[in-house]
């Protein structure tokens, strides 16, 4: 393994730790809720979902299969709380990669050692795809053994889908966060650029399907690819996917002409 | 011979604010560079255009005949930044072994010689290290690899009395080894013991660079001279370079600029049994610099 990935990674590892213990014991918690709440088959019933406001079961995906196995993995780990702190995790660590050190001064010395720019953030964001794919596969093995213990009758293929989703999710974001400090080297600009693009895009994605004024935006936002495909229901949405890829290849791109060109810590 | 460090009409600006501008240099090999000017000048902006932290505005560098842009070139560099920044939980030896790693190595117990000889605790936390002993790390990463150029941002800045002789001796020991050194400073104190020159930089234009044994020849010098006799002031009076004479009884007081020979033949004609000469004071003539310099400005200001 290159010397400034691993680096990188041991610069992340405490905090992975503690993201991948976070997010198993809320997927472990809220996944084994199920069987005591299907002993109770109140809970979800038709007539209790609908006293929700609309608008608020849109924001949650709609909840109508709720009291399904399938539809209460959706709504509790791939809608929006999984989603979201996975998020957080990731614009934390892609701020570590670049802007935080860079506001720090202490990437100063990393770029003077005999390694080029491009080499230097490749490393960087290498660092942070593997980060994210360790949390991942530990949360997805949580995930699918939780459901399957719970009685779910989720197929392991549907969860394994819909995980790859939010790593592409999560790794996007990321990637965006790492770009935007590359280009301009402050956190709070790309934490504000990240933290604007998805809570309006799942805004947009959740309430505004049915809004004709904002429907076209849903397609400029990560999260319509990540959740249109319902990865857990309908199996692979392999070109919502490669959307996901492709623009986190293009952010990555634009990170290093950006980067290339900038003056540090100024 | 090639410079080692050659800039043409290197400018940095940052926004509209001037950094550096125009700036004509070369750094011959084996030579100590001091670079003096106070803090704001434009001494951290030339160093970092030279490590291509930051990018020319316009003119050019280059670095052993390279541009600055080759990562090759910082290989053959240990730098020490002005502002060290050092942080995190990992240990201060790990982190030096990390980036002794990424310049290709350093030979074994060479970090273990240079913190012994800074009398520096690398099995310190980062984020725990005091400012002096960042400053030790910062140096011990600069040295270890043995570079052919060493730049220093204000090496000095946070070490003990003690440490700065030793820092200083190193300093030599890499000069006797036929490496380059730039360092910079805010006093010229710090740097006229080992510097061969200084360039003097202010308001983000190079002022002057001088040789330092020219410097101190033509630094002002007082002199005290006491005789066994009483001296009549006329013998003393219009000698060339000496100035502000002061003859009292059978002592006298003098300054010279530059040699002290006309003063000592004339001395020579009666019987000399005391003789004071204060050590050059460089530090005077650099000031003299800086309010020539502004005299200009508040000049062309007015």
């Amino acid at each position: 393994m290159p010397t400034l990935v691993r680096k990188t990674l041991g610069e992340y590892r405490r905090a992975l730790i503690g993201w991948t213990v976070g997010l198993c014991a809320f997927l472990g918690m809220y996944i084994s809720i199920y069987a005591s709440m299907m002993k109770d088959p109140d809970t979800f019933t038709k007539q209790a979902i609908a006293k929700y406001p609309g608008a608020l079961r849109d924001l949650m995906g709609g909840l109508s299969d709720i009291a399904t196995g399938t539809g209460y993995l959706q709504a509790i780990a791939y809608q929006l709380l999984g989603p979201l702190l996975f998020t957080m995790c990731a614009v934390i660590l892609g701020n570590r990669a670049l802007a935080g050190p860079e506001e720090a001064k202490t990437l100063e010395l990393t770029l003077t050692l005999p390694l080029d720019r491009r080499r230097l953030l490749l490393e960087r964001w290498t660092a942070l795809a593997l980060g994210l794919l360790g949390v991942a596969l530990v949360t997805l093995v949580v995930a699918a053994g939780a459901s399957s213990a719970a009685g779910m009758g989720v197929p392991f293929g549907r969860i394994l889908a819909a995980h790859t989703g939010l790593f592409l999710l999560v790794l996007f974001f990321g990637t965006l966060v790492l770009c935007v400090g590359a280009a301009f080297g402050r956190k709070q600009v790309a934490l504000a650029v990240a933290g604007v693009w998805g809570v309006a895009g799942y805004i947009v994605e959740t309430m505004g399907r049915s809004v004709d004024a904002l429907s076209w935006l849903r397609w400029l936002t990560p999260v319509h690819y990540y959740l249109d495909g319902r990865p857990l229901y309908q199996g692979w949405p392999y070109g919502d996917y490669l959307v996901l890829l492709g623009a986190t290849a293009v952010l990555l791109m634009t990170a290093l002409l950006a980067f290339e060109r900038r003056d540090v810590g100024v | 011979m090639t410079a080692v460090v050659e800039t043409e009409g290197l400018t940095k600006f940052y926004g509209t604010r001037r950094g550096l501008e125009d700036l004509t240099l070369d750094i011959r090999p084996g030579e100590v560079f001091g670079y003096l000017g106070p803090n704001g000048a434009g001494k951290t902006t030339t160093i970092r255009l030279l490590l291509d932290v930051i990018r020319p505005t316009s003119g050019r560098a280059t670095v052993f005949g390279a541009s600055t842009r080759d990562p090759r070139v910082r290989a053959r560099i240990g730098y020490l930044p002005g502002e060290l920044a050092l942080e995190g939980g990992e240990r201060a030896r790990d982190y030096l072994r990390f980036l002794a790693g990424v310049r290709g190595g350093v030979s074994r117990g060479r970090i273990d010689d240079l913190a012994e000889r800074l009398d520096a605790d690398l099995s310190v936390r980062m984020g725990r290290l005091s400012k002096g002993n960042k400053q030790k790390v910062g140096l011990i990463q600069a040295f270890m690899h043995e570079p052919e150029l060493l730049i220093l941002d204000e090496p000095t800045s946070g070490l003990d009395p003690l440490v700065q002789q030793e820092f200083l001796a190193m300093v030599r020991e890499a000069r006797t080894a036929g490496r380059t050194i730039l360092m910079s400073s805010h006093v010229l104190a710090e740097v006229e013991h080992v510097a061969d020159r200084v360039g003097i930089v202010r308001a983000g234009r190079l002022v002057a660079v001088e040789d330092i044994a020219a410097l101190r020849e033509r630094a002002v010098r007082h002199v005290e001279l006491h005789f066994d006799a009483p001296v009549p002031r006329e013998d003393f009076e219009g000698l060339p370079g000496v100035r502000d004479v002061t003859v009292q009884g059978a002592s006298l007081r003098c300054t010279i600029d530059g040699r002290p020979d006309a003063l000592v033949k004339a001395a020579a004609r009666h019987t000399v049994v005391h003789l004071v000469s204060a050590e050059p004071d460089l530090e005077e003539i650099f000031l003299t610099y800086y309010s020539e310099e502004e005299a200009r400005h508040a000049h062309a200001g007015a």
